[in-house]
């Protein structure tokens, strides 16, 4: 291949220097035209060869082919100054002109291989550890023909020279691998240039020169030029020589990222990480460690991941208010006894425990809606904190000291991951004589009742029994305490109120003409289902007590979704009903085989807000079509018919519409504080969630062999209990069931926190199952 | 020759004539095309962008004219943007080697072109995610420089992520 014919199309003829180059070039690759020199130079200057080389590369780590890959980049960013990267931070403008004066006044000196002459000496100690292998390999052998030498040092000398045009702001116009203040990531691949040494080494003398040559002019070759070599060198290159190419400099262009780019865009690129991958980035290097340890990065970790399902990864991680309460409740006491001896309102700092601390900030919940285990699915975050409280919380927090967010993310996610694994320890709480048929706990105490007619609290770490509260007279079916009262509804047909602290029975609620089989309170308001088939609502404030009458059957759950105020009951008569608390109407009925409802007595309701898509049964909907299609007219008589018989029994107070019907054809107003969700277990064996909208059930989970007594769940999973012994831990979002736990007697009551959860079983041994332990 | 165009300088003065459509795909060209013409573009409007290099410039181009009516989300909503895989096309577009991808993502920052940073922003973290420490230093060239018994320290840091 004619080289010069194949270079010609992309050389200027205009440039004097590209002409040079060219010829250069031809003189460096054709062997007939090859540089002149003398065989006496080429044995001295191989002699000195091997010497030489170790001694430079022991001083320099930077080897001679960084040059043209670093000056490459910076040139061609500006063509206003040109080449002005050409020389690192090291090289002055003044000491590329002497190194290059040096290069032209002594053209028969072997610049780099001998040590410099006297002249020229300081200039190539000041030039940087770059140039002094790139001189090493590159410069000119002596004697180098005459005609090699017109060619060569003018060009040298020219583009050398031209660094002195370098502006002085250099800061900007430096490349990012380039400029002094980023740290250069790109390392001397040191084995890579032994090996060239080594090839090189094996050339006759004349051929080292020939490449030397080349690698110098391109080297200091103003950027346009580089273009233009390159062009012409890639332009003769034959299929297999490109993909050499290609190769190498795949292997090449490998850029630190997230240590030059500037620290916003990192960032940016880090938040797009999972957790595992950031704890990877972070032992790359202390440049990644700072960065993917950055507070911001786990910040955008933590709200994507706690108390929410992450959409790209499908992990959420538990809230854990109730540990945060635990960490800061001594600087808390603290807090009220000097609030105390202040002698302000201590009735509102004694109930309300910090709540809004540094860490988990306004997504936090409020202590006291919070720390009921058995609390709805939705911690809504209410904040019925008095001014007063807020006061004294923002004192505290000030006091606190913040955490890196990484450490509230790890501890979360370790949680999580013995959730997921089902990796727990068990405590089992020995003392009731009779099955457990309730039972709560929060942080400090686990209360549970029996059918032994006591209600037993204990201390949930230490598994000791602090009190045994008796006063019913029968067993108790249901329990519901908070920070200050214990609420208990018995087979006496009576509601008890306790000062749980003293021990002590405040009040006794009669109303019901059977037992009271279900409870819940919110504020001021006690809500009970009763074995007469009613649901009665007592309003402590005013003493008055309304009765909700519509369920035809025992009334074996209540639950009051505050942010609404209805309340739901569930009865043995397999339906659901939704209540308005504002005028005591009913709603809402969820049942009946139209619904896909429950065909058993439904013992436990949960409602709850949540806002993410929640998989439910393709196929529930398409039966119902087909059914509804297959059977034609005959499916609204027969429902009519079924309701009917219904209403007969159901009717609510005061309400007209009377049938499930009438009731469900009622338009919800657009309240968008209504759950948007229930969840359902009954003895026959499934537990359900509906959609409030539709009235509809659109997931059935299947597990149990026999029938589920009791759910519990939170942001992510349902816990349930059924007479089958079998505790099962479902994931709240896919249905799924997780994990399944034995137990030796059947499971009447379960109860969910973040980190643990609470059976009471049949026997009248309560277990409770810890999630949080490191080990 | 109907309407006028938005002609952008490269740093090696290369010319790029745009329509303004396509311009406006970079917020800092659109200020600036509204801030100088108050009036609307009236006549061809040149614009340099020092920064950025043809042959970086061309590919951003490239970019903004396929994308020139797509419809982003806002910057609002931040969970939706972040949850969004690659568009695919976009992801066709980045397979290039480092020096362009890192070029691009500079680019984009400079010349404020949200979902071209975004996208290459998702390709660099692809390159990233499920990687080892040693295949991270490998694929962008690190030299650990941590000591072995730091290394040995922030892998005990590090371990609770391991093994979900």
């Amino acid at each position: 291949m004619n080289l010069q014919d194949s270079c010609a199309p992309a050389t200027q003829p205009s440039s004097e220097h590209t002409r040079a180059f060219n010829s250069i070039l031809t003189h460096g690759i054709s062997s007939e035209r090859g540089v002149q020199v003398t065989p006496d130079t080429l044995r001295s200057d191989l002699a000195e060869n091997d010497e030489k080389v170790t001694t430079i590369q022991n001083t320099s780590l930077l080897p001679p082919f960084q040059v043209p890959a670093q000056s490459a980049q910076p040139t061609q960013t500006s063509s206003a100054s040109p080449s002005l990267q050409l020389f690192k931070k090291a090289t002055t403008p003044s000491a590329v002109q002497s190194r290059a004066a040096s290069t032209a006044a002594s053209p028969s000196t072997t610049t780099g291989l001998v040590p410099p002459p006297a002249s020229s000496s300081s200039a190539s100690m000041a030039s940087s550890a770059l140039d002094a292998p790139f001189s090493k390999f590159h410069t000119p052998p002596p004697d180098a023909g005459q005609q090699d030498m017109s060619v060569v040092t003018p060009f040298l000398v020219k583009h050398i020279s031209d660094q002195s045009m370098i502006p002085k702001d250099n800061f900007h116009k430096f490349c990012y691998r380039h400029n002094p203040d980023v740290t250069c990531n790109k390392t001397t691949d040191e084995a890579k240039m032994k090996k060239i040494q080594k090839k090189m080494e094996k050339l006759p003398s004349r051929d080292q020169e020939a490449l030397s040559h080349v690698w110098s002019i391109f080297s200091a070759a103003p950027d346009q030029h580089r273009s233009l070599i390159l062009q012409g060198i890639l332009s003769q290159c034959c299929f297999p020589q490109l993909s050499f190419i290609a190769q190498e400099v795949s292997q090449l262009i490998r850029i630190d990222f997230i240590s030059t780019l500037p620290m916003e865009i990192s960032l940016k690129i880090l938040c797009y990480l999972d957790c595992n991958s950031l704890c990877n980035a972070a032992q790359v290097s202390r440049k990644w460690k700072s960065l993917a340890d950055d507070d911001r990065v786990w910040h955008h970790m933590c709200e994507q991941h706690i108390d929410r399902k992450c959409p790209n990864c499908g992990w959420g991680l538990p809230l854990m208010h109730m540990k945060r309460a635990r960490e800061y409740q001594g600087e808390y006491d603290q807090e009220v006894k000097r609030r105390k001896t202040e002698a302000a309102s201590s009735d509102a700092s004694a109930t309300v425990t910090p709540s809004n601390t540094a860490v988990i900030g306004d997504s936090q919940a409020s202590n006291t809606e919070s720390e009921n285990a058995t609390s709805t699915a939705t911690a809504v975050p209410e904040s019925s904190s008095s001014s007063s409280v807020i006061a004294s919380n923002t004192a505290a927090t000030t006091k606190l000291k913040r955490r890196a967010w990484k450490s509230v993310y790890s501890e979360r996610y370790k949680l999580e991951k013995n959730w997921r694994k089902g990796i727990h320890t068990i405590k089992t709480f020995y003392g009731h004589t009779d099955d457990v048929t309730c039972l709560q706990f929060n942080r400090k105490y686990l209360m549970t009742g029996s059918y032994d007619s006591t209600i037993r609290i204990w201390k949930v770490d230490t598994g000791e029994c602090l009190k045994v509260l008796s006063g019913h007279t029968k067993g108790i079916r249901s329990l519901v305490f908070d920070s200050q009262k214990l609420i208990t509804g018995g087979l006496d047909n009576t509601i008890k109120v306790w000062n749980y602290h003293t021990g002590q029975c405040i009040s006794t609620y009669r109303g019901h003409d059977a037992a009271v089989v279900s409870v819940d309170f919110c504020n001021k308001t006690i809500v009970s289902g009763s074995a007469d088939h009613t649901v009665k609502v007592w309003h402590v404030d005013s003493r008055t007590c309304y009765t909700l009458r519509g369920h035809s059957s025992w009334v074996n759950s209540v639950k009051i979704h505050s942010p609404s105020n209805t309340v739901f009951s569930a009865s043995d008569d397999t339906t659901i009903r939704m209540w308005d608390l504002e005028n005591n109407q009913c709603l809402r009925i969820f049942g009946g085989i139209e619904n896909n409802g429950h065909i058993g007595q439904i013992q436990s309701v949960i409602p709850f807000i949540y806002k993410d898509d929640m998989d439910y049964d393709k196929n529930s909907d398409s039966d119902n079509e087909i059914i509804e299609d297959e059977n034609g007219v005959a499916v609204p008589a027969a429902r009519s018919g079924r309701n009917g018989q219904a209403s007969l029994t159901a009717i609510p107070d005061g309400d007209e519409a009377s049938s499930t019907e009438e009731i469900n054809e009622i338009q919800l107003p657009t309240n968008a504080n209504y759950p948007t969700h229930l969840l359902s277990a009954s003895l026959d064996n499934t537990i359900k969630l509906w959609d409030i909208k539709t009235g509809k059930c659109i997931r059935t989970q299947f597990g149990h062999i026999e029938g589920v007594w009791s759910i519990s769940s939170d942001t992510f999973r349902i816990i349930s209990g059924a007479h089958d012994r079998l505790v099962k831990v479902w994931d709240l979002q896919s249905g799924k069931c997780l994990h399944t736990f034995g137990n030796s007697s059947s499971v009447s009551a379960v109860a969910l926190s973040d980190s643990k959860f609470c059976v009471g079983m049949e026997n009248g041994n309560v277990k409770m199952y810890c999630f949080d332990d490191e080990s | 020759m109907s309407q006028p165009k938005v002609i952008i300088v490269s740093s090696d003065d290369e010319k790029f004539p745009v329509e303004l459509k396509v311009a406006e795909k970079s917020i800092l060209i659109k200020n600036m095309v509204n801030d100088l013409n108050p009036d609307g573009l009236e006549e061809d409007f040149e614009l340099p962008t020092p920064n950025v290099k043809s042959t970086v410039l061309a590919k951003v181009l490239e970019w903004c004219e396929h994308h020139k009516d797509s419809i982003f989300p806002d910057d609002d909503e931040e969970d939706a943007k972040k949850s969004a895989p690659v568009d695919e096309w976009d992801k066709n577009f980045l397979q290039v080697d480092q020096e362009m991808l890192y070029e691009i993502i500079l680019a984009a920052n400079y010349l404020n072109i949200r979902p071209l940073l975004d996208s290459g922003c998702k390709i660099v973290a692809e390159m990233i995610r499920g990687k080892s420490p040693e295949e991270l230093r490998r694929t962008f060239n690190i030299v650990n420089d941590f000591s072995p018994e730091e290394e040995a320290a922030i892998r005990r840091e590090n371990e609770w992520a391991e093994d979900r």
